[in-house]
Formats: C-alpha cells, sequence, structure tokens
C-alpha cells in the first residue's frame, strides 16, 4: 500500500496560506526560491546599509523597497508592510529620525532571515524523503 | 498564437516566478528578461514583442520612463508592489497591473483580460467601422449608435482611453470602441503622426510646440520621448 506523505508546513512566524498558493505544492521550487532568497538578501542589504550610512534617503526607500519585494516571496508579508512603512518615511524624515525605525527594521530582518535558513534547511530534508 | 513579451525586472526571483508562469500557461513565450530599461530599450528598437511585464522601480530609469521613449504600443502590465503606481498607471493606460507577489491565478487572470481583448481587437463585429481607403479624404467611425462620416482634415487628434479611442475635432468629440493600434495601421501617413503612447495628431493641425508638448486649438498634447525624434523629422522646421 502506498504511504500518504504529509503535506509540507510553511513556518508559523509566515504566511503559510499565501505561500501555498504561491507554490501550489511545489515545494522544489519552494525550495529554490528560499535559496535564491538567502542568496540574494544580503546583497540588496547592502545596499540599505550603504544608503543609510551615506544618508542617502530616496535610494533608502528605494533599497528598502527591493527587500520589501524579496520577503513577500518568502511569505513575511508583516514585515512588507514595515518595510512599506519605512519606506514612506524615507521621503519625509531625515536619516536621525529614522533612527529607530532603522535598528526595528535591521531585527526583523534579521529574525525573518534565520527563519529562512531553517526554512530552508527543512525544505531540503523534506523534498529530500521525497527522492 | 502565444502572446510574445519581456520582462522588464530587476529583481531575480520575481522575474523567475513570471517566466515560470509564463511557461506553465503555454500561452505566453518570453523573448527575453532585463534587468533595466535601457537594455530593454535596445531589445525593442529591434524587435517587436505583443506584451511587456515590466516593474516600475528600477536602478536608473524607471518603467515609466520606458513608456514615454516606446515608439509602438505593446500590451503592458505592470508588476509592481507599490499600489501608489495605479494613477500613472491609469494615465499611461496599461492594460493591468499585478501587485508583487503575485500568484500564478492572479498571473491568469491578467493574461486571459489581454487575449479576450486581443480577440475583441480582431474581431470583425467590433474593430473600428469604418471604409479605410488609406486615399480617401474621410473615414466612418461607430459612435453615438450610427456611422459617423469625419473628414480627416477636420480630425485634430486622436486620444487612447484604452479599449476606446477618442477622435477630437474642433467642434465636437466622438469616442468609438477601438484601440489607438488599429488607428495607427488606419491613419498613420503624411497627415497623421504617433507623437505619445495615446496620442496621434493631425501635423496640419498643430499651432505650436513648447518644450515637450503639442499645442492643437487649446488642447495640449504630450511627446513621448520616444516619438521626438520621429516628430522633428517630420516638421517643416526652417
Amino acid at each position: 500500500m502506498q504511504k500518504i506523505r504529509p503535506a509540507f508546513v510553511f513556518d508559523e512566524n509566515l504566511n503559510a496560506s499565501f505561500l501555498e498558493e504561491l507554490f501550489e505544492g511545489d515545494t522544489i521550487y519552494a525550495e529554490t526560491v528560499f535559496e535564491d532568497f538567502l542568496k540574494d538578501l544580503p546583497v540588496y542589504w547592502a545596499r540599505v546599509e550603504n544608503a543609510y550610512n551615506s544618508k542617502n534617503l530616496p535610494t533608502l526607500g528605494t533599497s528598502v523597497h527591493t527587500c520589501k519585494t524579496l520577503f513577500g516571496y518568502v511569505g513575511f508579508t508583516d514585515l512588507q508592510e514595515l518595510c512599506q512603512q519605512f519606506e514612506d518615511k524615507c521621503s519625509v524624515n531625515n536619516a536621525e529620525e529614522l533612527r529607530v525605525d532603522y535598528i526595528l527594521l535591521i531585527q526583523r530582518k534579521e529574525k525573518a532571515q534565520h527563519i529562512i535558513e531553517k526554512e530552508y534547511t527543512r525544505l531540503r530534508i523534506f523534498n529530500g524523503e521525497k527522492d | 498564437m502565444k502572446i510574445s513579451c519581456i520582462i522588464v525586472e530587476d529583481i531575480q526571483i520575481a522575474a523567475d516566478f513570471l517566466r515560470k508562469f509564463c511557461e506553465k500557461s503555454d500561452l505566453v513565450e518570453v523573448k527575453g528578461h532585463f534587468m533595466n530599461v535601457a537594455d530593454a530599450l535596445e531589445f525593442l528598437d529591434r524587435e517587436k514583442v505583443d506584451l511587456l511585464f515590466l516593474d516600475v522601480e528600477m536602478p536608473g530609469a524607471n518603467g515609466f520612463d520606458l513608456l514615454d521613449r516606446l515608439t509602438y504600443s505593446p500590451k503592458i502590465i505592470l508588476t509592481t508592489s507599490k499600489t501608489e503606481y495605479a494613477f500613472n498607471a491609469f494615465q499611461y493606460h496599461v492594460d493591468d497591473y499585478l501587485k508583487k507577489p503575485f500568484t500564478y491565478k492572479r498571473f491568469m487572470e491578467a493574461i486571459e483580460k489581454l487575449r479576450q481583448q486581443q480577440a475583441a481587437e480582431i474581431s470583425p463585429t467590433t474593430t473600428f467601422a469604418s471604409v479605410p481607403q488609406p486615399d480617401s479624404d474621410f473615414l466612418f467611425i461607430k459612435a453615438e449608435d450610427k456611422l459617423i462620416k469625419l473628414n480627416k482634415d477636420d480630425i485634430l487628434f486622436l486620444e487612447s482611453m484604452r479599449d476606446y479611442v477618442k477622435f477630437v475635432t474642433a467642434g465636437k468629440s466622438y469616442i468609438t470602441y477601438s484601440t489607438l493600434k488599429n488607428m495607427e495601421e488606419k491613419l498613420i501617413g503624411q497627415t497623421f503622426l504617433k507623437v505619445h503612447r495615446s496620442y496621434i495628431v493631425n501635423i496640419n493641425k498643430i499651432d505650436d510646440i513648447r518644450g515637450n508638448t503639442i499645442y492643437v486649438l487649446g488642447n495640449q498634447i504630450p511627446i513621448g520621448k520616444g516619438h521626438k525624434e520621429d516628430l522633428a523629422t517630420r516638421l517643416n522646421i526652417l
């Protein structure tokens, strides 16, 4: 008798229902996307850091915008909202006024990165077991 | 026949998703992916496609800059994670707007809508209701529940209104169910010139040009960046 395998369940910090709709059960592709996210995020985040350190707020807004899009593809819809708020503030506040928000954003980004690292590992194991 | 497209997108994951959706649909053929506007324009100078998936925020020029420089009118689907562009999207007559990240279901809704539009454009019952003789001085348009005869020389300009086209004359405007693309094929010639993605102007009716704006009997018509050169060569500048 063929064993029925349970579906992959995404971490509770992620918007699981959206991810299920996005990947339509294709956990192999989800693994690829999570891997790409972990590769791309440091590159895009470096632009955020450079822009903040040089107080270039238009570029800071654009760079956070890019990260926001990236977060969406791995199910961090709440973090997308935080990025959007920060992005909006970039056009009205100065770098000093953004400091607290920036620190919060860094903390949330690091937490997100950690969760995706774990999810990526879980996906690899899950997909490995499938073979 | 498949819809040919290019993807203009600076985020690789987003572009990969889009490519995957196109392949899965078996309705859309991806001719290329470009990370910036300059590369996309270089391609579009050489090759025409039916559809652009266009991100708005990219390094350097943005998606609307590309639309300003386009010299023809493919279908446009904006792909962005910012809803604030909706107003601009409306002004540029984009065909749809996909908020990233979007699902395959949402992607297919957009494609189906495009296919329906395309079918309507080529259907004999819904196309431009004129009997266009290239050399004739007049044309008939279907408007106000009748066929109206317009002398070409009376037309000041045409404005795209999504699935409709507005013909503007000195005394009156007429709206007909068609696309500017259809009009282009029928009118462009000695006197009519496309000066913007959304406008075709009767050169004989131009009063003056200031900066990037054409003035025709009190109406202001923007000049698209990609159309400037064409316009300059067509005008009798002394």
